[in-house]
């Protein structure tokens, strides 16, 4: 009885935390011509965070960031590195003096994602699922 | 010392600040690299050279850091070496700081690490000068705590310890007198120590004086002691546990050499001419093995004289705990004699000069201490016999040389190595020496009874008289008879009495029998007692009968005795068993109630019978005395002739005075005295005369062969002619046949008794007996 009784407090605590993190469901895609199948998710977190920026076929990779408000932005960064736009903010503030890498370029729409994705090959982006237009191809999916 | 101490505690205090100040530069310079590191973890993430460059310059800042290194991966992103570094120390490269660098967004991931080199010499050289700064601070505070530390002990303690010290020089010791105290120290402990020296002082004298006095006094004890010691009539000495002789007075001179020796040096106890100096050294070891206690110990010791001429002196020793003995001695040569004289006297018979009882058993003991397996021996227990008659007849003195010619006899007979005893009375022990098979016994006891026979011939009142000397003999041989003096004398003297009873002039040797008859004859007397309180006890009666007439006229009441197990007992063996365990007495007075009550039966049914008791010598005159008879008789309403008195010559040999006097107050009230079993004991004429009876009874054993023996018949024949001559009646006991009866009728015996009439019978059969027996003399006397 007890067991239940914490069984069920518990599920009710994950009801209630799981939406602020499960809300949207994204993935990351490339244009079609950028060839190369998949990413890890430490591909991904490499590429976004400046550590590479060349994909497996030698390709360079040039990722796309949303808009600061972007609640996409903030959704992505937490389920990719546990971080808010602040601190994401805070680290590439420590790096851009160098000049050595630089953050991820920032798209102001979705329609400038699609049109940025089909410029060229190596361009990377994240997206709600349902947003997702046929030529994307889906490099990284997050776990649902 | 001081610099020693402080030398070392100054090292020890720059060893651990500076082992403090080291670890806070480490702990620093951690800090300062924790404050950079998520930068460098930055920097080695996306391999930023430039941001690792700038977070090195940043910490070469910090004037400890030498030189940092960033390192992302395997490849060294960044490093920087201060410029101005002073000495490269190499030996310190070996303590650089190394912090791993994890992912910014994988804490798990290690991706570089930053390696920090301090700059230890620098960070030393700041140390040295902390430690010292720190040091000259602690030098300088001690300094001042010694210094007023100082003051105070010289101001307030050392001082007036000075003043009290010089103070105490001044004085004069033995005078008393005593010294002041500090100023301004009269409340603190130095007041009290002076005081408590005034105090101590104080006390000194008193002890000293003390001391002067009993030392005086010590002085005059010593003079007195001194005077005790020259001047003592016992000697006194001090040995050594050799007997060197330390110390003597004149006394001890005396003793032991008559004179005091010129050279008094090196003398010894055991100089003297002691018999037996060996007891004397174990005497001084006795004393000092109780050392502890103190005990004095003593014994007597003999000194020899040089004319042989023997001394005793008693040497009293103690030890007082220092090694050596101090001794008394004492001339007890007087006391000496005198004791083995009494011990002589104790143990030897002053008449025949063999030992005594005592000096026998001493002997025996002796031979019994020796070695077990080889000794052996006989003890002959000798008993004379009729000794007591003798004594009786002829005076102690004739007893007395009868004893002495016994023990003459047995010096001539004895060998040497044999002990000879008088144990007591004409009792005598011989302890054969080395006498092991009966057989030689047997010869030397048989030649030396028949000397002892011997006759000799003796002095006494009546003229002189010649005596063979009879004796028995009991023989037990240690150690099959008798392992201890008790067993040996008890075995000896029951074969002595076993002796006794098989006849005189014979000997015996002890057989385990012996006891056994003893243990019977014990059994008996238990049974005898028993029987006289259960009446197992009765009178018989047997019947006189007047020869003349064929009349019944009295009877003899005789003890019978029905034992429950061993049938009839004779009186033969109760009546001296009574005499012998001391209830003759008792028995005496059943018989003459029983015989009263009787006789008054008869009395009153018309016979006019009497009835006669036998007395023995025992009951003369104490158990029954006259009046007891005198009593019974009138109680049962008789007169004094229904009841007769038999005694035997027994009677008459023992206290003559007493016998007669009881005889006569029995006589004057009427009641006759017979004097029984006449013939068999001495017999002598003179009794008839001299004592005051009615009637002689014969013996039966003259008158069972009255018809064949002429002797016997011419015996019998002069006791009834000199009885009747002297108006006495005469009785003949054991009459059995009708030829007796008829003989001694004829030869004028007016009365008799026996189994031709009838035995003992019990009272309520008399009266038939009587008719019996009247019936049958008359038939006689009409057939002769």
């Amino acid at each position: 009885m007890k067991l239940n009784f914490i069984a069920y407090w518990f599920i009710v605590f994950l009801s209630v935390i799981a939406p602020c993190h499960a809300r949207a469901d994204l993935v990351v895609v490339t244009g079609p011509k950028t060839g190369v199948p998949t990413l890890s998710k430490e591909e991904v977190v490499n590429i976004y965070l400046g550590r590479y920026r060349r994909l497996s076929n030698g390709l360079p990779a040039e990722p796309l960031d949303m808009g600061e408000a972007s609640e996409t932005k903030k959704e992505f960064y937490w389920r990719l590195v546990e971080k808010t736009p602040a601190e994401i903010n805070a680290y590439w503030a420590r790096l851009v003096f160098s000049g050595q890498t630089r953050p991820p370029a920032t798209v102001k729409s979705n329609d400038e994602v699609a049109a940025r994705l089909m410029s060229r090959p190596g361009v990377l982006a994240y997206i709600e699922r349902d947003k997702l237009d046929k030529r994307f191809v889906i490099l990284y999916e997050f776990e649902r | 010392m001081a610099l020693l101490v402080g030398g070392v505690s100054s090292y020890l205090i720059s060893q651990s600040l500076r082992e403090r100040e080291q670890r806070q530069a480490i702990r620093s310079l951690s800090e300062v690299l924790e404050t950079v590191q998520s930068t460098a973890s930055i920097a080695a993430f996306t391999n930023d050279n430039q941001l690792a460059d700038e977070v090195i310059q940043g910490l070469l800042r910090n004037s400890d850091i030498l030189s940092v290194t960033i390192i992302a991966g395997d490849t060294v992103l960044a490093n920087g070496i201060r410029s101005s570094a002073t000495v490269f120390a190499p030996e310190l490269m070996d303590k650089p700081l190394s912090q791993s660098l994890a992912s910014p967004f994988n804490k798990n991931e290690t991706i570089g690490k930053i390696i920090l080199q301090a700059d230890w010499p620098k960070i030393e050289a700041r140390v040295k000068q902390s430690t010292l700064d720190t040091l000259y601070l602690l030098l300088a505070e001690m300094l001042i705590v010694v210094l007023s530390v100082a003051a105070v002990m010289v101001f307030f303690v050392i001082r007036p310890i000075k003043k009290v010290s010089d103070r105490l020089h001044q004085i004069e010791p033995g005078l008393g007198s005593s010294i002041r105290v500090p100023e301004g120290h009269e409340k603190t402990e130095i007041g009290r120590l002076v005081s408590d020296i005034n105090d101590l002082t104080g006390r000194q004298m008193t002890l000293l004086e003390e001391a002067r006095a009993m030392q005086q006094q010590q002085q005059v004890a010593q003079r007195k002691y001194q005077n005790l010691f020259d001047c003592a009539a016992s000697g006194i000495f001090v040995v050594d546990r050799d007997g060197h002789l330390d110390s003597f007075n004149q006394a001890f001179a005396t003793l032991i050499w008559r004179s005091k020796p010129v050279n008094q040096e090196n003398l010894s106890l055991f100089d003297a001419a002691w018999s037996r100096s060996d007891l004397i050294r174990s005497l001084l070891v006795l004393a000092l093995e109780q050392e502890t206690i103190g005990r004095i110990v003593t014994d007597d010791f003999l000194l020899l004289g040089r004319r042989g001429e023997e001394r005793w002196l008693n040497i009293a020793v103690t030890a007082p705990g220092d090694g050596t003995l101090q001794g008394t001695m004492t001339d007890v040569t007087a006391r000496k004699r005198e004791e083995m004289h009494a011990r002589q006297l104790a143990s030897l018979d002053a008449l025949t000069g063999f030992a005594n009882r005592q000096g026998l058993l001493e002997a025996i003991g002796q031979h019994l201490a020796r070695d077990h397996a080889q000794t052996s021996f006989a003890l002959l227990m000798l008993n004379l016999d009729g000794f007591k008659q003798i004594n009786e007849s002829f005076g102690v003195p004739a007893g007395d040389e009868v004893l002495g010619i016994v023990a003459e006899r047995i010096r001539q007979f004895i060998q040497p190595g044999d002990i000879p005893a008088r144990s007591g009375g004409d009792e005598f022990v011989i302890l054969f020496d080395g006498a092991s098979p009966e057989s030689a016994v047997d010869q030397r006891l048989n030649q030396f009874l028949s000397l002892l026979q011997q006759s000799h011939a003796m002095m006494t009142l009546e003229g002189t008289r010649v005596i063979s000397l009879r004796a028995s003999a009991g023989v037990a041989f240690y150690p099959q008879d008798g392992t201890n003096v008790h067993q040996l004398l008890r075995s000896a003297e029951l074969a002595l009495m076993s002796a006794r009873t098989a006849g005189s002039h014979t000997y015996h040797f002890f057989e385990p029998s012996m006891l056994v008859a003893v243990e019977h004859r014990r059994r008996i007397e238990d049974d005898l007692k028993h029987a006289i309180g259960e009446g197992e006890l009765y009178l018989g009666f047997q019947p006189i009968i007047n020869l003349v007439t064929g009349e019944v006229v009295g009877a003899e009441a005789l003890m019978r005795w029905a034992h429950p197990t061993r049938g009839m007992v004779s009186p033969d063996v109760f009546i001296p068993l009574a005499e012998e365990i001391g209830v003759i007495g008792e028995l005496g007075l059943l018989v003459l109630e029983n015989a009263c009550q009787v006789v008054s039966q008869w009395r009153s049914a018309g016979h006019s019978l009497y009835v006669s008791v036998n007395v023995s010598a025992l009951q003369i005159p104490n158990l029954l005395t006259p009046s007891i008879v005198l009593e019974a008789l009138k109680r049962h309403g008789l007169p004094n002739d229904a009841i007769v008195i038999e005694i035997t010559e027994g009677v008459l040999m023992g206290n003559i005075g007493t016998a007669l006097e009881w005889m006569a107050e029995l006589g004057a009230a009427g009641l006759r005295i017979y004097l029984d079993d006449f013939g068999t004991g001495y017999s002598s004429l003179s009794y008839l005369k001299r004592f005051p009876l009615h009637a002689v009874k014969i013996d039966k054993s003259f008158i069972r062969d009255l018809a064949e023996d002429s002797h016997d018949k011419a015996l019998v024949n002069a006791i009834i002619t000199m009885a009747t001559s002297l108006t006495l009646d005469v009785i003949a006991e054991g009459v059995e046949t009708e030829v007796h009866f008829k003989m001694l009728r004829d030869m004028g015996c007016h009365f008799g008794q026996g189994f031709l009439f009838s035995p003992a019978v019990k009272a309520e059969l008399f009266a038939e007996t009587v008719v019996d027996i009247e019936q049958r003399l008359a038939l006689m006397n009409a057939g002769g």
